[in-house]
């Protein structure tokens, strides 16, 4: 599908001279969203957004075939991940593009005169429009942003069935355990939540799942999985995966109530929903056992593995989401930067929805690639469905 | 039952159901197409010429058509239900009156049974399918739970002894019946079971429960004559016990009680075929299945399959359904009912119906039976609780569904029709003991099937059957493969 968007930006060149900043996951996915960027004319600086994210050879391949810029580098550390981030900054963007708004705050925070030149964002995940949607709050977010990740063509794909399977892809690479027969618990039960579970089960998993929320919890029970308290299924999981975009998911009541052998994991954005900190206190010893695999020792003998230290699971410990997905994911985000770039000094400071337009083209290309045909709404059926007067 | 026909050989509820199940008799035939196919195969060289079998299984619209087939092939047939719950009224007056018939004048297959029969009545019809007019008797069984077989060698096994026992205090109540009626028939004809037991050239069985029985009886050296398992076919074990209960299980729950499934707790006792059809058909409806389980393989099938596996005294107090499929006895007791969740549903699927200690229940001091509908029971306890009993304890998805859909019950039918065919016709080849049907009439029973289903198969190359060291046509596994 991004194929057919580069044929169609190549004819059209709709960046034309545009500087586009880019923040998002270095991997072979992000490479196809660039080079169909920079064939619609785009000049584009690109850093991780992650720094465990990162493939090197795709990053190296970037820079030598597409000339884009690129500041990325696996296993940097957060210093380094930071001057990437300026250094991308410093090519002064008109279009930012972003995966956990690093990029927009950090421009916020240290750049607000740069502000100006920004005609518009693109955000790709739940935590970063969260965060974003604060920023809006209070009163300070510079410039129009669309929020890919609220496309229904990504949240109900990537997050569901993407993150479903390569999270427990990582699990599987990092560890090598039989799902089948264990007890696996997943913290939140959103679009990420749900996906793992489902797969979970699928591999011959006993799901137990974790909510805050009570319509999303009475979604997990009427599907059939337990739904216990945190601390509850503590005591009862093999496998812990947190999938909620918040902080603390999995604290130090948890750990203490873990059985020997716990595997602890984050398929979440940010490595803070496990609070790594309480576990590194209560450990009496930490070793690295397996490449993605450290384990916690407890002062009573318990050991704890958690993996990827913490951040996103299926990236770190795997190849992140499967590029069919992710073509459905960065078709939005193409489309959406082409629509910020059409609709340049129309949009308010605001996060805003992909258009439903957008989000209809990308299910309707990705229908065709799969090779799928539907049926249209017949005259009648479409006056009735718009008519109030018509009822039984 | 006051409107009962009973003027000639032959007692259902109601013959003006006969056109109603006609139609469904029908429809069934079409969703049958095992059975229909051999009936097509065998009609003109009639192999059952001669055959008096006298049939006892669940008189259900399948079960007609199994009857019509024995018929086509030649056979004389007298029947009756295996269990007091289990008729479907119409289908029992549509073979009374046969295809060729009317309610006004039957002329259909003999058939004793009609839905919600005592105790004394279900043995009663027993006797009468079992006493063929004139001199001779039946002489083959088609059995399903081993009631016909069972009566058969009681009776014959009194009268060599010249009595029938007292009752003794342990003794259910059912079998109390089964002495009683061998009381009276010793006093009518001293020789009755033993002239019949003589006349029998072999019986084939349906069901786990009543295989068991063979067995047993085969050890011990008392079986009177040749028997095949037809449970043991995997066209019948392996899709009847396994898909059969997934589909009529939550429809037996459905039909009983309109519960929401998605979102329970069920308990599952037993985790072999059956237990892993009833699992799976729950789970499919949001329920969280926890299994009960003795075997340890078992055991941790259910595991593998993601299913939790408790011991019932674990989650006596967390389970809404709880589902009996063991063929053991006294799986859910009075004790455990009174700890259950108030209106938590209890039901069994097991051949008998003393998975659940009923008898046990109604002791509970304080208790009370309020009776919902047909076939569901709400026990209120002392306390107020109360539990929702499905059947009576009896096989709830004939007590409250109508058993396992056509299709399934076509696999299973289609190795009774063979198993018979080959013990009447090839008698002398088999002795007093207990048989499977050989794999390649097993394969056949599948091959059947498949037309129906859009299903094609992918023929074996002359090198690739070598290879394997298989013949073309099969039979593709040897006898020990589990499938």
């Amino acid at each position: 599908m991004l194929r057919s968007i580069r044929e169609r930006f190549a004819r059209e060149r709709p960046f034309d001279g545009l500087r586009v900043g880019v923040c998002l996951h270095v991997t072979t996915e992000t490479a196809s969203l660039v080079r169909t960027l920079i064939a619609g004319g785009a000049q584009v600086a690109l850093c991780a957004a992650n720094p465990l994210d990162t493939q090197d050879d795709v990053a190296a391949a970037l820079v030598e075939r597409d000339s884009a810029a690129v500041h990325a580098i696996h296993g940097e550390d957060m210093a380094t991940y930071y001057r990437h981030i300026e250094a991308v900054l410093d090519t002064r963007p008109q279009l930012t593009m972003d995966d956990g708004a690093d990029l927009v705050s950090t421009l916020h925070a240290s750049r607000p005169q740069a502000l100006g030149d920004i005609l518009g964002g693109t955000e790709e995940t739940t935590s970063g429009v969260v965060r974003l949607r604060a920023l809006e709050a209070a009163g300070q977010l510079g410039f129009p942003v669309v929020a890919v990740n609220d496309a229904r063509t990504k949240r109900l794909f990537d997050n569901r069935y993407g993150t479903g399977q390569s999270a427990l892809d990582g699990i599987l690479r990092a560890t090598n355990m039989l799902l089948a027969g264990r007890v696996v618990v997943v913290f939140g039960y959103g679009w990420c939540g749900q996906g793992i579970a489902l797969r979970a089960k699928g591999a011959g998993a006993h799901v137990v799942v974790c909510e805050v929320d009570p319509v999303r919890a009475l979604e997990a029970k009427l599907e059939g999985y337990e739904v216990l308290p945190g601390v509850a299924a503590a005591a009862k999981g093999d496998i812990f995966i947190t999938a909620t975009g918040n902080r603390d998911v999995v604290r130090r009541e948890h750990f203490e109530a873990m059985r020997d052998g716990a595997v602890l994991c984050n398929a979440g954005h940010f490595d803070v929903e496990c609070d790594l900190a309480a576990l590194r206190e209560l450990a009496v010893e930490r070793q690295q056992v397996r490449p993605h695999v450290e384990q916690h020792v407890l002062a009573d003998g318990r050991r704890i593995n958690l993996l990827a230290e913490g951040r996103v699971v299926n990236l770190a410990a795997a190849e992140g989401n499967p590029a069919a997905v992710m073509d459905m994911s960065f078709a939005n985000q193409a489309l959406a930067a082409e629509h910020l770039v059409k609709t340049a000094g129309t949009l308010d400071a605001r996060v805003h929805g992909v258009p439903p337009e957008i989000d209809d083209e990308v299910a309707r290309l990705t229908l065709a690639a799969l090779d799928v045909e539907i049926d249209a709404l017949t005259e009648k059926q479409r006056e009735y469905l718009t008519a109030w007067e018509q009822g039984t | 039952m006051t409107a009962l026909s009973s003027t000639t050989d032959f007692k259902v509820a109601d013959l003006s159901l006969a056109d109603f199940g006609r139609k469904e008799i029908r429809l069934a035939e079409h969703e049958m197409p095992g059975l229909m196919s051999i009936r097509e195969e065998f009609a003109a060289r009639q192999p059952l010429k001669g055959a008096r079998i006298m049939g006892s299984l669940h008189m259900t619209i399948q079960t007609a058509v199994l009857i019509e087939t024995l018929v086509a092939l030649g056979a004389e047939v007298r029947w009756v239900s295996c269990n007091i719950f289990s008729t479907q009224d119409h289908a029992a007056a549509a073979v009374a009156v046969g295809p060729d018939g009317t309610p006004e004048d039957p002329r259909g297959v003999p058939v004793f049974a009609w839905k919600g029969e005592t105790l004394e009545e279900y043995w009663w019809c027993t006797e009468q399918a079992l006493t063929w007019p004139g001199e001779d008797g039946p002489n083959m069984i088609l059995d399903d739970g081993g009631d016909a077989t069972l009566l058969v060698h009681k009776g014959t096994e009194f009268e060599a002894a010249g009595a029938v026992p007292d009752d003794a205090p342990g003794d259910s109540e059912e079998y109390g019946v089964i002495l009683a009626l061998l009381r009276k028939t010793l006093a009518e004809d001293p020789q009755k079971w033993t002239k019949v037991g003589q006349g029998i050239k072999g019986v084939t069985e349906e069901t786990t429960t009543g295989v068991h029985r063979l067995y047993e009886m085969m050890d011990a050296g008392t079986l009177l004559f040749p028997a095949i398992n037809v449970n043991d076919s995997v066209t019948k074990s392996k899709f009847d016990n396994l898909y059969g209960c997934r589909h009529s299980l939550v429809d037996g729950i459905n039909r009983a009680t309109d519960v929401m499934i998605g979102g329970k707790v069920a308990v599952i006792c037993g985790f072999g075929d059956v237990g892993k059809g009833c699992a799976e058909s729950l789970r499919g409806q949001g329920a969280r299945v926890i299994v009960t389980e003795i075997d340890p393989i078992c055991a941790l099938q259910a595991a593998m399959q993601g299913y939790e596996v408790k011991t019932l005294e674990d989650v006596i107090d967390e389970g809404d359904i709880f589902v009996t499929t063991t063929g053991n006895k006294d799986i859910i007791t009075a004790d455990h009912m009174a700890r259950m969740k108030h209106q938590a549903i209890v039901g069994n699927i097991g051949h008998f119906d003393n998975e659940i200690d009923i008898a046990g229940l109604a002791k509970v001091p304080g208790i009370e039976r309020i009776n919902i509908k047909p076939q569901v029971d709400e026990w209120k306890f002392a306390d107020g609780h109360t539990i929702i009993m499905l059947s009576e304890g009896r096989l709830l998805n004939l007590g409250n569904a109508t058993g396992h859909p056509s299709f399934v019950m076509s696999n299973s039918f289609s190795n009774q029709t063979i198993a018979q065919i080959e013990l009447f016709t090839k008698n002398d080849e088999y002795e007093r003991k207990v048989y499977v049907l050989p794999k390649h009439l097993d394969e056949k029973v599948a091959r059947l099937h498949l037309d129906a289903l859009g299903v094609r198969l992918t023929k074996l190359t002359p090198e690739q059957a070598a290879y394997i060291g298989v013949p073309v046509e099969g039979p593709y596994k040897p006898d020990h493969y589990r499938y």
